[in-house]
C-alpha cells in the first residue's frame, strides 16, 4: 500500500470536517448545504481513465444550494481529487436556475453537468459502482459538464416527458486547440412511468454535438514549453474525452422494481446505455466509436445491495496519418455496498478488464467509504 | 435551427392549452390526500406515496415529477419528510405554483408546532432531524389546526369556490369533533399504560392517548433494529410489561417476534397512514382502527 499520499489528504478532509458544522448551523431553510467525502484504496491502475491506485480521495464534494427570492435556485459544487498522481480540485456546478418560468420550462445558465445519457446529469456520489462505466470514461471523460446556457421542458403529459436543449463553451470536452464560442450543444428528451406500484422505468436519447476543432494540431505539434506544461497538468489522468468525434448519440434505458413500491426495503435496478460517436476524423475509413454497458443492482436489505455491470467500448485510434486502427476493451465489474446508516457507505468492488488495442487493462479490487454531511441528498431516480 | 423553432413552437402549443378546470392536489402523504378529498371533494387529488412504503425513501421517479408538473397545491407533511425527494421533483416538475415559499406549496408543519427535536446529528444518527417528529397527522388536534389552514389556502387559491371550501370544512369540522370526543373516551382505558415501539411514528398518537412509548426497538431513528439492542430491551422490560409491541406495515415484524416472544406480550401491525384497499379511506376511519386495535391488545 503506499502511504505517500496520506499527509496530502488529512488537510482536505480537515477542511471539509471544519467547514461543514458551521455552515449547517447558519443555513436557513432555503440553504441546503452538503457535504460528502469519498475516500478509497485501489490495488491497481486500470484502463481508461478510473481512478489512481492506491489510497486517495475519490470524487469528495462540497455544495451549497440557495433560492434566491423566490426567481432563482443557485447552486455551487466544488469537488477535490486527491491521489498518488495529482491534487486536483474544481467547480463543477456554478448555475443560477430559473424557478418562476410559466410552461414547465426553466433555463439554467454558469457551468452545469449536461443532460446527455442516463448518469451523466446525476452526482458521481450517488452511482451503485465506484468508477463511471467505460463509455462515460472514453466518451464523455466520467462526467461532461461545462460552462453554458440549458433549457429543460417538462410537459404536461399524464406521463413524465422532459426536453432539453444547452449550449457549451466546449471547453471541458478535452484538450482542444481551439474551437467557435459555442463549441458544443446537446439536445435530450427523457419520457418515464410506473407500469404497476412495484415497478417503473425510464428512457432517453440524447444528441451532443462536438463543434471543437477535432482535427488539427494533435500535441505533437505544439511549442516544447507549452506542451510541457500540459503534460504535467495532466499526467496519467484524463479530464476531457479519451475518444471524440463531430455526432454523439446515447440512448439509455432504466427499469427499476421494488415490491409494493417499498424500496427502503428491497429494490432492483437494471440500466442500460449504448453511444455511438461518429465523424471522428475527415479521413476516409476512420471508422466511428461505440459502446454500451448493462448493469444490474439489487438490494436485498435496507443496509445490503450487491451489483454486476459489464461494458464495451470499441474505439477507433489514429497510429499513423490515415491509419486507425481497432481498440477495444471489455470490462466486468462486481460490486457489494453495505450502508450502516444512511450517510455512509461501504463498497467493495471487483474490476476485471480485457484490451486489444488499448494499453493498461488491469484487474482491480477497490475498497470505498462514502460520507455524507449536513442536508440529504435527493434519492434520483 | 430547424430543430430551435420546432421546439419554440411546440412551447406555445403548451402555453395556450394550460389546463384551467378542477384544482389539482398533489399529496406528498396518504393522509393529506384524505383530508384534500373531504375539504376539496371536486379536486383531482392525487397521494404520491402508501402505507407500505416507507415516506422517508421516496425516490424522485418520474411519475411523480409528472404528477408534481400538473399540480395546482401540493400538501405535504413537510419537517424530516420532505428531505430526500421533494427538492428534487420540486426541482425537475420546474413548477411555480409549487415551489418552495409559493402559496400553493402548503406544508403541515408550518402550521402546527412539533414534538421531539433534537438538535441535528452530522454523522450516524439516522432520521433525526431539528424540524422535531414529522408523523404529525396521528394527532387529532393538530390535524384539525392542518385542516383549518389548508381550508383556507384553498379559499385563497381558488377564491371562486371558497364558499364551497368553507361549506366543506364546517362539515368536516362538525364530524371530527364529535369523532375526538369518542376517541378521547375509547382512551380512558388505555391511559398511563405503555408500548413499545420501532420508530417514532406513533409518538403523536400514543401521547394524545396517554399512552408512554417506553422503547424503541429502533437503537438511533431510522436505523434498523440490531440484536445487542434487542438485547438490552429484553432486560430493561422485563419488570415492567409494556401492552404490545407496535409495528408499521411497512417495516418487517421480526424484531416485534422475536422481542414479543422473549416477554410474551402482543405484537401489533398498525397502519401509519390510510389506505384505501383496506377499508380505511379517511383519516378518521384511520384512528378508529388504531385506537381499536390497541385497545383489542389490552384484552
Amino acid at each position: 500500500m503506499k502511504l505517500k499520499s496520506l499527509p496530502s489528504l488529512v488537510p482536505y478532509s480537515l477542511l471539509v470536517s471544519l467547514a461543514v458544522p458551521g455552515v449547517v448551523e447558519a443555513a436557513d431553510e432555503k440553504t441546503r448545504i452538503s457535504a460528502t467525502v469519498d475516500a478509497y484504496y485501489k490495488s491497481d491502475n486500470t484502463a481508461l481513465g478510473g481512478r489512481e491506485d492506491g489510497l486517495g480521495l475519490g470524487h469528495t464534494e462540497l455544495s451549497v444550494q440557495h433560492q434566491i427570492a423566490d426567481l432563482f435556485s443557485a447552486r455551487l459544487t466544488a469537488i477535490a481529487e486527491v491521489n498518488d498522481v495529482e491534487n486536483n480540485g474544481d467547480i463543477e456546478e456554478a448555475y443560477l436556475e430559473t424557478l418562476s418560468l410559466p410552461a414547465g420550462l426553466s433555463v439554467r445558465a454558469g457551468r452545469f453537468l449536461a443532460d446527455l445519457g442516463y448518469l451523466n446529469g446525476q452526482h458521481s456520489h450517488a452511482d451503485n459502482f465506484v468508477e463511471r462505466p467505460l463509455v462515460y470514461r472514453g466518451f464523455l471523460g466520467n462526467h461532461y459538464f461545462d460552462d453554458g446556457l440549458g433549457v429543460r421542458a417538462v410537459l404536461p403529459t399524464d406521463y413524465y416527458w422532459q426536453l432539453s436543449a444547452a449550449a457549451f463553451t466546449g471547453d471541458h470536452l478535452g484538450n482542444f486547440e481551439s474551437g467557435p464560442s459555442v463549441g458544443a450543444w446537446t439536445l435530450a428528451t427523457k419520457v418515464g412511468d410506473d407500469i404497476d406500484e412495484s415497478q417503473s422505468w425510464q428512457a432517453g436519447v440524447s444528441y451532443l454535438r462536438n463543434r471543437m476543432d477535432l482535427h488539427a494540431g494533435h500535441e505533437e505539434e505544439h511549442e516544447e514549453e507549452e506542451d510541457h506544461e500540459h503534460e504535467e497538468e495532466h499526467a496519467g489522468h484524463s479530464h476531457g474525452a479519451a475518444f471524440s468525434g463531430e455526432h454523439m448519440y446515447i440512448a439509455d434505458a432504466v427499469w427499476k422494481w421494488s415490491p409494493s413500491g417499498n424500496n427502503k426495503s428491497q429494490q432492483l435496478s437494471v440500466s442500460a446505455e449504448y453511444f455511438k460517436v461518429t465523424d471522428i476524423s475527415p479521413e476516409a475509413g476512420a471508422g466511428d466509436h461505440d459502446g454500451w454497458y448493462t448493469a444490474a443492482v439489487y438490494r436485498f436489505a435496507p443496509e445490503w445491495s450487491v451489483g454486476v455491470r459489464y461494458g464495451e467500448l470499441n474505439a477507433r485510434q489514429e497510429h499513423e496519418e490515415g491509419v486507425f486502427e481497432n481498440a477495444d476493451l471489455r470490462e466486468t465489474t462486481l460490486m457489494a455496498a453495505w450502508n450502516p446508516t444512511h450517510t455512509q457507505t461501504v463498497r467493495l468492488q471487483y474490476t476485471h478488464q480485457d484490451a486489444a488495442g488499448i494499453e493498461g487493462e488491469d484487474n482491480a479490487v477497490t475498497l470505498q467509504y462514502l460520507i455524507s454531511f449536513g442536508a440529504h441528498d435527493a434519492h434520483s431516480f | 435551427m430547424r430543430t430551435v423553432s420546432k421546439l419554440l413552437g411546440l412551447a406555445c402549443v403548451w402555453l395556450v392549452t394550460q389546463p384551467a378546470s378542477a384544482l389539482n392536489i398533489f399529496a406528498c402523504e396518504p393522509e393529506w390526500a384524505a383530508l384534500a378529498r373531504a375539504l376539496a371533494p371536486q379536486a383531482d387529488i392525487y397521494s404520491a406515496t402508501h402505507v407500505y412504503q416507507d415516506p422517508h425513501y421516496i425516490e424522485a421517479r418520474p411519475s411523480l415529477i409528472a404528477r408534481l408538473r400538473r399540480a395546482d397545491i401540493a400538501f405535504c407533511s413537510g419537517a424530516a419528510l420532505k428531505e430526500g425527494w421533494l427538492p428534487a421533483l420540486q426541482q425537475r416538475a420546474a413548477n411555480p405554483a409549487v415551489r418552495e415559499g409559493a402559496p400553493g406549496m402548503f406544508y403541515a408543519a408550518d402550521v402546527v408546532s412539533t414534538i421531539e427535536k433534537h438538535h441535528e446529528a452530522l454523522v450516524g444518527r439516522g432520521h433525526v432531524h431539528a424540524e422535531g417528529n414529522p408523523h404529525l397527522h396521528l394527532d387529532p388536534d393538530r390535524v384539525q389546526t392542518i385542516a383549518r389552514h389548508f381550508s383556507q389556502r384553498l379559499m385563497q387559491l381558488d377564491p371562486e369556490q371558497a364558499p364551497q371550501y368553507r361549506q366543506a370544512f364546517q362539515v368536516w369540522q362538525k364530524h371530527w369533533k364529535q369523532k375526538r370526543l369518542q376517541w378521547k373516551q375509547q382512551a380512558l382505558a388505555l391511559s398511563g399504560k405503555s408500548v413499545v415501539v420501532q420508530h417514532s411514528t406513533f409518538s403523536y398518537l400514543l401521547r394524545w392517548l396517554k399512552l408512554k412509548p417506553v422503547a424503541d426497538l429502533e437503537p438511533a431513528p431510522g436505523v434498523s433494529p440490531t440484536l445487542s439492542h434487542l438485547d438490552t430491551l429484553t432486560k430493561s422490560l422485563e419488570t415492567e410489561k409494556p401492552l404490545a409491541i407496535v409495528h408499521n406495515w411497512y417495516q418487517s415484524d421480526n424484531s416485534a417476534r422475536w422481542l414479543a416472544k422473549r416477554i410474551s406480550v402482543p405484537v401489533l401491525a398498525l397502519p401509519s397512514t390510510v389506505s384505501e384497499k383496506d377499508g380505511i379511506s379517511t383519516l378518521d376511519q384511520l384512528f378508529d382502527h388504531l385506537i381499536a386495535e390497541l385497545r383489542s391488545a389490552q384484552l
